[in-house]
């Protein structure tokens, strides 16, 4: 700016004080260079100032160089302060400055050409845009910073569970297993830690399968899991390890056929009955194998019960995996019985 | 008699174990409180089984697991868990863990699993069989690998039946098998997993060209 000003010194009217102007504009730059440096000196005031001293450049122009000058002094200088603006009071301050700066080129001429009018159009429409353009950038890096704390503070307390469960979990293990050698009432104590064991044991495994796929998917271990921690009959569940994710209906429907295959357990071999849940994931297809070790459904009685019509609990389970399109089979022995529900996932 | 080293952090746990198989007639010939420990009195110690705690202070029992393994290839190690975590009991099985046993197992329960170990039995609970069957199944779904990584009808078939909680007694008269070989075809599986592991662990080391080191 210096040097064009200098090499089109014979525009001014005043080239003296045009120089004047140009070396205030100079130190000025390195001013306010230095004073944006440090963020406590960058406060309205300076911006202010900032923006008056460009005003003040272009306010004298007409007189400095000739009523009908063609640029202004400080030219393209502009740009700084307007910038300035826009990133400190975003798009507001940015149409604050550019209509500023449009109304103080614009004013002092006698005519305004098509180059004049280019310019003073990308001044007033750039101003908001870049101010928007700062304040989603800034509001972006506060909610990443924000979303960066609350992973770690998660990851800390996931942490933090983790010691804090296997230490729980290890007294209730050892409260079982001595409470059952010693016997009598501390064998009731021991059997109790047994069942809060089993449950915190299901409560973390859920845990680490949260589903984190949107759109009505839901975990269909966890579900599982859940569901056979609160049945009265003593489970045990084995998943694939991970979040089996399927449609919120079929996981439901699914969890309720094992739900009535645990109550056929608890009705036909009592409460002391032990039952265990498989459930497997194939692309195609989910299975959920639920066995009992009670002594067997006596061959025939299952066939002999439908041709009654009163099938009851298995037509209850048939029902609802065949709604899903899927297939439920029994098989007994004398290793208990045992129920198989296929479905297929299309 | 068999000799066992326990690498236990809590001394509560790490007594009781080492009473329970003292009181059974084995041999405890080490115990350790953390990993360093651990690998520090292993060689020395040569137990023929390793009771394995999986949450250590300093180390994973996954690495403490295959460190022992490459020491001593013929080492079996029987994990007893506290929690369960999912993740790092199917790594240790990977790693070559040959067992795996939750805490809250019966003394009865342990000794039995000690001593199967030591004879080369999988002693599986029905959780690790799901976790073992739920990993074939990636390892099936996965690019095209060598048909021996996969299971066969047989393998599957047993490992579902030790996963809903039947006994090797059980299976092999349900399907008319001896004993010895519903152990084999359960060891079998054990065996490729951990098969698998190391080719998928030698492609990736390929693949990192750390190879030419």
């Amino acid at each position: 700016m210096v040097g064009l000003n200098a090499y089109r010194r014979d525009n001014f009217e005043h080239p003296t004080v045009g120089l004047l102007v140009v070396v205030v504009l100079a130190l000025w730059t390195v001013t306010a260079i230095w004073l944006y440096r440090d963020r406590r000196r960058r406060t309205p005031l300076l911006l202010v100032a900032d923006l008056a001293v460009v005003l003040a450049a272009l306010a004298v122009t007409p007189w400095v160089k000739s009523p009908d000058f063609n640029a202004t002094i400080p030219g393209f200088y502009v740009m700084g302060v307007f910038f300035a603006w826009a990133i400190h009071w975003h798009w507001r301050g940015g149409l604050v400055a550019s209509a500023l700066i449009a109304a103080f080129d614009l004013l002092p001429r006698t005519e305004v050409d098509q180059g004049n009018y280019g310019n003073t159009f990308l001044v007033l429409i750039g101003g908001p845009i870049v101010g928007y353009l700062c304040e989603s950038l800034q509001r972006m890096a506060r909610e990443r910073d924000a979303a960066e704390r609350a992973a770690a503070a998660a990851d800390e307390r996931t942490r933090l569970a983790r010691a804090v469960h296997d230490g729980v979990l290890q007294v209730l293990a050892m409260v079982q297993r001595q409470g059952s050698a010693a016997g009598g009432e501390w064998a009731e104590l021991g059997r109790l830690a047994g069942e809060q064991e089993r449950g915190l044991r299901s409560l973390i495994r859920q845990q680490d399968t949260v589903p984190t796929e949107p759109g009505g998917r839901v975990d269909l271990a966890g579900a599982l899991e859940a569901m056979a921690t609160a049945h009265p009959v003593r489970v045990e569940v084995a998943t694939p390890g991970g979040a089996v994710l399927v449609d919120a209906h079929v996981a439901a429907e699914t969890v309720a056929a094992v739900r009535a295959c645990l109550d056929n357990v608890l009705a036909h071999v009592g409460p002391d009955a032990t039952a265990w849940v498989l459930a497997q994931a194939a692309p195609e297809a989910i299975t959920v194998s639920v066995r009992d070790d009670g002594p067997g459904i006596p061959s025939g009685r299952l066939d002999a019960a439908a041709s009654e019509g009163r099938l009851g609990v298995a037509s209850s389970i048939r029902g609802r995996i065949e709604e899903l399109g899927g297939t439920a089979t029994v098989d007994s022995g004398e290793w208990g019985t045992e129920w198989e529900l296929t479905v297929p996932l299309a | 008699m068999v000799s066992v080293m326990v690498v236990d952090d809590h001394p509560m746990w790490r007594d009781a174990v080492e009473r329970d198989l003292q009181a059974a007639g084995h041999e405890v010939v080490a115990v350790a409180s953390n990993g360093r420990e651990a690998m520090a009195r292993f060689p020395a110690a040569a137990p023929q089984v390793v009771v394995l705690d999986l949450q250590l202070p300093d180390s994973s029992g996954v690495q403490v697991t295959s460190m022992m393994l490459e020491h001593d290839p013929t080492a079996r190690v029987l994990i007893l868990s506290a929690s369960g975590e999912q993740a790092d009991v199917l790594e240790a099985i990977k790693a070559g863990a040959t067992g795996y046993l939750v805490k809250s197992a019966s003394s009865a329960e342990l000794i039995d699993a000690v001593v199967r170990t030591a004879d080369g039995e999988a002693v599986f609970t029905p959780g690790l069989a799901g976790l073992v069957l739920g990993e074939f199944r990636r390892i099936a779904d996965g690019p095209a690998d060598d048909p021996r990584d996969q299971l066969t009808e047989r393998e599957t078939e047993i490992l579902k039946m030790v996963a809903t909680g039947m006994s090797y007694k059980q299976i092999a008269a349900r399907l008319v098998l001896s004993h010895r070989t519903v152990q084999n075809h359960v060891q079998n599986t054990l065996r490729k997993l951990q098969m698998n592991n190391r080719v998928q662990l030698t492609r990736w080391a390929i693949e990192h060209g750390l190879d030419e080191a």
